[in-house]
């Protein structure tokens, strides 16, 4: 269950991280409520991971899903650039997820 | 200038703090410290965005908090020392820096 709750909190902070750029371009009640939701959820669901997962795994992948999530939604609908640099970078992050998971 | 950097790097030592509050805070004196310290880290955070280079700050705050939870965990809260993990956690930790560093570099808003 580990797990799925740090992929979760994972996704959680990149719909905070939507809802902090929506918040900085239009201050108003939606977007503020979407911002908090996102974090709010994503620090509830990292706690509930760290309860079977180790501290440091939980934070960095936590950390790395957040980082990722945003930027691939980033190239993904919002007209980001997609280049080499940092589709490598990316896959450094997912083969040390696999890793921790297989090693855990 | 300088000040700011030594807020980030308060507010990275904070976020060690209240990332251990979330596995071992157990009554309600350390779940309110847990919050306080997260709103504290959050606060200096905010203040520096307005004085420092938004890549390389996330990257000095992420590089503390990953490093400091796992040094954390090993030697306070006895966490056995693992080789394989702890070249795993390095690995991520330089693709979220990466990504980071680029982000910063293109547009520095976003990430």
């Amino acid at each position: 269950m580990g797990w799925l709750f740090v992929l979760l909190a994972g996704s959680c902070e990149v719909i905070g991280v939507i809802g902090l750029n929506k918040v900085s371009q239009k201050k108003n009640i939606k977007n503020f409520l979407l911002m908090e939701a996102g974090f709010l959820s994503s620090f509830a669901l990292l706690s509930l991971a760290m309860q079977t997962l180790s501290m440091g795994t939980a934070y960095a992948v936590w950390t790395g899903i957040g980082t990722v999530g945003s930027i691939v939604m980033g190239m993904l609908f919002f007209g980001e650039s997609r280049d080499r640099k940092r589709l490598f970078f990316i896959s450094l992050v997912v083969f040390a997820t696999i890793g921790l998971k297989v090693i855990s | 200038m300088t000040k700011y950097w030594i807020y980030t790097l308060i507010a990275g030592l904070l976020e060690i703090v209240w990332v251990s509050g979330f596995k071992y805070a157990h009554d309600f004196w350390t779940w309110a410290g847990t919050a306080l310290t997260l709103l504290l880290s959050f606060f200096l955070i905010m203040e520096c965005l307005k004085k420092l280079p938004v890549g390389t700050l996330y990257a000095v705050f992420t590089g503390i908090g990953t490093a400091g939870t796992v040094v954390t965990e090993m030697v306070f809260f006895h966490e056995p020392v693992r080789i394989g993990k702890l070249i795993l956690i390095a690995i991520l930790l330089a693709g979220v820096l990466g990504l980071k560093a680029l982000s910063g570099e293109k547009q520095g808003g976003e990430a």
